[in-house]
């Protein structure tokens, strides 16, 4: 026996099970996808011609868009702050961020469902505060689906961004400093730009974790407001159609390829 | 002299991270809340104090049921994804093998791919392929999606382990099982540890697969969950979560006490 084979023996069973328990049931949806009993493309040509579908589709991506853009808003700060704190207070604020991730999202969701219930805390307090009328719902809207999301995926987008900004030198923003800049400025010219792969990377994350969820939108935005996973998971279940499924799933999927693509090359380009 | 961070900044960000910890922990919170309340509904602020929804919850066979399934299913995922991914993490480290670069983007493709691409796909080829899901397909699916982690803890941790270790082992004349056992092994313990940990927290956590993938006897905790709230949540709900909730905390103390939890966050 040779290293090679040494090394070929230890990753062999995780090769051979990634092979036939994931690549291939993906590579067999795939041709499931295009050869459905009703002729070739037809899923495909019935979910892009029927505007109702059409209609999910556009709620996913700018659903998927608009959380992307509050994880960041809120993503970015939170990780700066957290390298920028002494060691005890960072550990409890790295608590504060994976208490929640790694709680199941069922869990989470449930949480909300009942912080946003008709009388529960949330829309008691805005209809108190004056701010809102008294037949205000927040279950069962768009909002509630983002607020629940942004919360399930903030995790995954601050600790993106923290894994870049303990990289960088430090040295780099005092220098900025001396040489004259305000605080703002050191952000925006000097820790934002080198932050950007974090930032891209967990944007990345949050919009495809954001558009094939359908947990935390079907518990919060009820049946009458569809994603497309939730669209996924009814074909699955309630009508077994597994070729529209399939397609479903090929069009969420070259959907984000859609997106991130031209994402991952722009910022690849400004990068060098 | 370096001007400091002005004073309303500072402020600022006191209540900036204020706020970002009551968006985070308030579900949670909110959800133990509910668990220890006396009233019939489901209702926070609770009213009263009691843990009847406890001994509810521990006497329903639905919930003790589907925590059993969880538990074995993520013991068996755990086992599974250390061993494989342990063994397949070692294989990368050294890179002997012809690609190994792509051989560790293909054992972490599972992370890219949007987990409920993969349950139709599993879902679809197993039955046409076995007939009806089984725990040990539920299982393996699991174990898919959580073998990357394992990977990626263990490559970390061999990445900052002593090369010569082995080489030095080699020309003691151990043999290859030896060099393996005595040597390689016990370097990567932290980042199998921590692998493992994360398969069981995946596993026991996960709901996208356990959905698709259930059958009449197979309904994990967090399906059972997700029924209750689809249909007619009370109070008991909050109580199983809650219990879910502590042993999160239980993992997340483990792991700090091991690793190090800020240096594992940023890793």
């Amino acid at each position: 026996m040779n290293d090679r084979m040494e090394n070929l023996l230890l990753a062999l069973p995780g090769l051979l099970l990634l092979v036939l328990a994931f690549f291939l049931p993906i590579g067999q949806m795939l041709v499931l996808s295009v050869t459905g009993p009703e002729g070739p493309l037809a899923p495909f040509v019935r979910f892009l011609s029927d505007p109702y579908y059409l209609g999910i589709l556009w709620r996913t991506v700018r659903l998927s868009l608009l959380i992307t853009l509050i994880c960041g808003a809120i993503g970015f700060p939170l990780a700066y702050i957290m390298t920028k704190v002494g060691p005890r207070l960072r550990l409890w604020l790295v608590v504060m961020v994976i208490l929640p991730l790694m709680t199941s999202v069922v869990v989470r969701t449930f949480g909300w469902m009942v912080l946003l219930s008709r009388s529960g805390l949330i829309p008691e307090m805005l209809r108190d505060m004056g701010l809102v009328g008294r037949n205000f719902a927040l279950m069962q809207t768009e909002t509630a689906i983002v607020i629940g999301m942004v919360q399930v995926l903030l995790p995954f987008m601050a600790l993106s961004i923290l894994g870049v900004l303990t990289r960088i030198d430090g040295r780099l923003e005092e220098a900025a400093r001396t040489m004259g800049c305000s605080f703002l400025q050191t952000i925006r010219t000097v820790v934002l730009p080198l932050a950007l792969p974090g930032i891209v990377a967990g944007s990345l994350l949050c919009f495809t974790l954001s558009a094939s969820a359908f947990i935390t939108p079907n518990l919060l935005g009820g049946t009458r407001i569809q994603v497309l996973a939730a669209s996924i998971y009814k074909s699955v279940t309630a009508t077994p159609d597994w070729p529209f499924a399939a397609a479903q799933a090929v069009i969420l999927f070259a959907g984000i390829a859609l997106v991130l693509v031209p994402y991952i090359k722009m910022t690849g380009a400004r990068n060098g | 002299m370096v001007k400091s961070v002005p004073a309303w900044l500072r402020i600022l960000s006191v209540v900036f991270v204020a706020l970002t910890a009551l968006i985070l922990l308030a579900p949670l919170i909110v959800v133990v809340g509910v668990s220890v309340s006396e009233s019939q509904f489901i209702a926070f602020p609770p009213n009263g104090l009691s843990l009847r929804w406890y001994s509810q919850v521990l006497s329903s066979n639905a919930y003790l049921g589907a925590g059993w399934i969880s538990i074995q299913i993520a013991l068996m995922v755990t086992g599974f994804a250390t061993l494989i991914g342990g063994a397949a993490a070692i294989a990368i480290h050294r890179r002997q093998l012809p690609f190994s670069d792509v051989l560790a983007t293909v054992f972490l493709s599972p992370l890219v791919l949007p987990t409920i691409i993969y349950a139709i796909g599993m879902l679809m080829f197993w039955s046409s392929a076995f007939g009806p899901v089984s725990p040990v397909t539920l299982a393996l699916s699991h174990t898919i999606i959580a073998l990357p982690y394992v990977v990626r803890t263990t490559l970390a941790v061999l990445a900052e382990s002593n090369p010569y270790l082995e080489e030095a082992a080699r020309t003691m004349g151990a043999n290859r099982l030896q060099r393996l056992w005595f040597v390689v092994v016990p370097q990567c313990i932290p980042g199998l540890a921590a692998g493992a940990f994360f398969a069981f927290n995946i596993s026991f956590d996960e709901a996208v697969l356990s959905l698709f993938l259930r059958g009449p006897t197979l309904t994990t905790l967090p399906v059972q969950i997700y029924g209750q709230l689809e249909f007619s949540p009370d109070p008991s709900v909050a109580a199983v979560s809650t219990i879910m909730i502590a042993l999160t905390i239980v993992l997340i103390f483990v792991i700090d006490r091991m690793l190090g939890l800020t240096k594992f966050a940023s890793a």
